[in-house]
């Protein structure tokens, strides 16, 4: 394709977009607002994604051991939840370092003079947070353990969780993806009809279909080019504000850095860019009969 | 250059346009298709630049069969033929260079064979000095004179026109025929639908009088009708 018929496609297409400006605005909005739900519940899944790791990494089994537990059982104990796979590290905590933590976490006042009622008990880690109900179960059954404690239910609920943030955000993604289509298709429909009497002079005087195609083709692209560009302007805008708030307030909970999103932008102007070829190519086959 | 064989057209409905047309058109042929109304003129027009497809029979275009052609190939059929119409059909809103260039632009021509190729065609039609002017401003003279640059721009094998003066007063219409005929000796073969029996008498050329879609004359330096 020469350059100059290049230049010509885009004038035509910038020439039909002011025309159409309401509609162009209204399609740029749709495609925009499709793409801004679309990434907040991605940065809301990715940012749970990393918040559940985090949270996994601090699960821990606590296997309390019975008081008539003397030395001798406690090493026995040792080596065997040791040996169970998927036990990544033990430590013991005696009666006494319960307690010393247990002052520190309460205030010493408080627990002056009242006979220690902490039990022994080992701290355990395991190597994949999905296996930590399977080795307490485990570490229940052996002899001398009173009770096990851990995490139970944090897990699985985060799960849940990350899993309907998922579905529920590409089923709205799906809803405002059609929408957008819809009306860029809808944009392309006028244009097509703001100048049949042109295409139907380019046809008369030898115009490739693609010759006449291009144009409109071009003009849908540059509606989802723009709309994407507004919603990564929203939701990079968004999130860094959002970021700093949670870093300032919610010391806590980590989130991704906003930087570590940059390369997702380009998938958004991708897709933007789709819509727009796909709603208009909807109507090129739809309304322009060349 | 163009040979028709057994055309027929039948529109959807049950109108027959053309029945068993049988034509020879050599190159350098100046043509007037006669007839009345619905005689079948326009459809035989179309048939030409592969509007419309016959029914029946074969068109051959310089060798080539246009009824077996792909529809990919017809824009590059449509570059060999020059069309004009009775209404123009210009572009408002470009300029007249810019509605003679757009024909070029289409087939991807080069600016600079474009900056050469429409002020000479303009000159040819007489309009250099309005190459700036909107077809609005320009008489319907003017204006059909610009299609016909437009048309001519890419050089054609043949100007097919389709009533070319049905909008023109008598004056204006002679001076478009007297073009016509100057784009003829010049080497393009000519073929005018028409119904204006004072041009088609004035001018003595071949005439193909179409009736109720049959082929009923077809004579040398003729007139419009015999009868009259």
């Amino acid at each position: 394709m020469r350059l100059r018929t290049f230049n010509y496609f885009f004038r035509e297409a910038f020439i039909s977009f002011a025309r159409n400006r309401w509609m162009s605005l209204a399609s740029i909005g749709a495609v925009a607002s499709a793409l801004v739900i679309f990434g907040s519940f991605l940065l809301l899944s990715v940012n749970f994604d990393h918040i559940l790791k985090d949270v996994e990494s601090q699960v821990e089994i606590t296997a309390y051991l019975e008081d008539a537990a003397d030395g001798s059982s406690i090493a026995r104990l040792n080596a065997e939840i040791s040996s169970i796979s998927g036990v990544k590290q033990i430590r013991f905590v005696s009666k006494e370092a319960a307690l010393e933590e247990f002052k520190q976490q309460v205030g010493k006042e408080l627990l002056e003079g009242i006979d220690n009622p902490l039990p022994n008990s080992f701290r355990i880690k395991v190597e994949n947070p999905q296996e930590v109900a399977r080795v307490a179960g485990e570490v229940q059954k052996l002899q001398g353990i009173e009770e096990v404690k851990y995490g139970k239910g944090v897990v699985e609920k985060l799960f849940n969780i990350i899993y309907w943030v998922r579905v529920l955000g590409l089923a709205v993604m799906a809803v405002f993806a059609a929408v957008s289509i819809f009306i860029i298709s809808n944009t392309i429909r006028l244009t097509v009809f703001a100048r049949r009497r042109e295409i139907n002079i380019m046809k008369y005087i030898g115009a490739t279909d693609w010759f006449v195609r291009w144009p409109f083709l071009l003009e849908g692209m540059m509606l989802g080019f723009i709309g994407s560009s507004v919603a990564v302007g929203i939701l990079a805008g968004g999130y860094s504000y959002l970021y700093n708030v949670v870093k300032l307030n919610v010391p806590m909970i980590s989130l991704i850095p906003a930087k570590e999103f940059y390369d997702y932008a380009l998938g958004f102007l991708a897709i933007g860019m789709s819509l727009g070829a796909f709603g208009s190519s909807f109507s090129i086959r739809r309304f322009l009969h060349v | 250059m163009i040979e028709t064989y057994g055309v027929t057209k039948i529109y959807p409905g049950g109108l027959v346009a053309l029945k068993d047309i049988n034509i020879k058109i050599s190159k350098g042929e100046f043509v007037f298709i006669v007839g009345p109304s619905g005689a079948g003129k326009s459809t035989f027009i179309k048939l030409l630049f592969r509007e419309e497809l016959p029914t029946k029979g074969q068109i051959f275009f310089n060798g080539k069969n246009i009824t077996r052609m792909k529809s990919r190939e017809v824009p590059f059929l449509r570059r060999r033929i020059g069309i004009v119409f009775q209404d123009f059909r210009l572009l408002p809103e470009k300029t007249v260079y810019e509605n003679v260039a757009f024909a070029m632009e289409v087939t991807e021509a080069s600016s600079r064979e474009i900056k050469k190729r429409v002020p000479y065609v303009l000159e040819k039609v007489g309009l250099a000095d309005k190459a700036g002017a909107k077809p609005s401003e320009l008489s319907g003279g003017e204006q059909q004179r610009v299609a016909l640059a437009r048309a001519l721009v890419n050089n054609p094998d043949v100007l097919v026109a389709d009533e070319p003066t049905g909008n023109l007063d008598p004056d204006t219409s002679w001076e478009i025929m007297k073009l016509l005929n100057e784009i003829n000796k010049r080497g393009t073969t000519v073929v005018v639908a028409t119904h204006a029996r004072e041009l088609v008498d004035g001018m003595r050329k071949r005439v193909l009088q179409l009736d109720k879609g049959a082929l009923v004359r077809d004579e040398e330096r003729g007139v419009y009708s015999n009868e009259a």
